[in-house]
């Protein structure tokens, strides 16, 4: 009995010494004058990222893991970005458009 | 109604850059002459990207192809939408017909070009054309017109043509010399 309760004190004091995870966030990146507005942002695993396409040409944002298809004029797209790394997205319909994640843990 | 100076020449540069050098006497342009301007040069465009899609077996040069199709139909549509919103009826002038003469010049030269002589001279064109819309958006266009909601979409069309010269010069390298 003795054993047990000071197994779980420990694995309490353990809970609390292990960091916070702060809540996913959700991120708006806006499409226009042909270019993403941010073009860089800096994102946790779990968090949303949204685009919306403020130009009246079809746009998209394209990686090689995730594509928000065809975006007309004020439409939006989204992705929960998963493991930490770099990832550069594009427009599919005109490449020179070009963006990039970075995914951190912890932020 | 607002009225700008447009130089027909550097208009008709956007088929022939080297008449860039040439002078000539500055017309008046009425809103309505502007606005056919504006859609004549999209149209010619869209002309182009149609018949470079009957013409060429490159994918990549296709895919350049139906975007110019795409996006100047868009811009033509948000100039016609203006052109009702402000009441007015594009009118045929002097500088339209002397884009549709540059746009018919250009067509006889693709015409008898095949295969990836073809790619390579349509993207030149492409590159000439986007080049020389850009100047004369920057250099008078833009500058110089006063209806706002005119100057506005001429704003909002000027990335689009960059966007679409820096495609079109980022893939013409792949197509050989």
């Amino acid at each position: 009995m003795r054993l047990r309760l000071a197994c779980i004190a420990g694995l309490l004091a353990l809970a609390q010494c292990r960091p916070a995870v702060p809540p996913p966030r959700r991120y708006l990146v806006e499409i226009r004058q042909m270019a993403f507005v941010p073009e860089a942002l800096t994102v946790a695993p779990g968090d949303t990222v949204v685009w919306v396409n403020r130009d009246f040409l079809p746009h998209s944002a394209t990686s090689a893991g995730w594509d928000t298809k065809p975006l007309l004029e004020g439409k939006t797209g989204q992705v929960v970005v998963g493991a930490p790394g770099e990832v550069s997205y594009h427009c599919q319909f005109h490449p020179t458009m070009v963006g990039s994640l970075t995914v951190i843990q912890g932020r | 109604m607002s009225r700008f100076p447009l130089t027909p020449l550097l208009v008709l540069s956007l088929f022939a850059p080297a008449a860039l050098s040439a002078q000539a006497a500055a017309p008046d342009l009425s809103d309505p002459e502007v606005a056919h301007v504006a859609v004549t040069a999209n149209s010619i465009d869209i002309d182009a990207a149609r018949f470079a899609l009957t013409r060429t077996r490159n994918a990549e040069v296709r895919q350049f192809a139906t975007l110019m199709v795409t996006d100047h139909s868009a811009v033509n549509a948000q100039a016609s939408a203006l052109a009702t919103r402000l009441g007015v009826t594009p009118t045929d002038n002097a500088v339209s017909r002397s884009l549709v003469n540059g746009a018919a010049t250009a067509h006889r030269a693709l015409e008898g070009l095949r295969g990836k002589a073809f790619d390579r001279a349509y993207l030149d064109r492409e590159i000439g054309y986007h080049q020389a819309v850009l100047d004369a958006l920057d250099g008078l266009l833009i500058p110089t017109t006063e209806n706002a909601d005119l100057k506005a979409l001429l704003q909002q069309v000027r990335p689009a043509v960059a966007a679409h010269l820096a495609h079109a010069k980022a893939l013409r390298p792949k197509l050989g010399s």
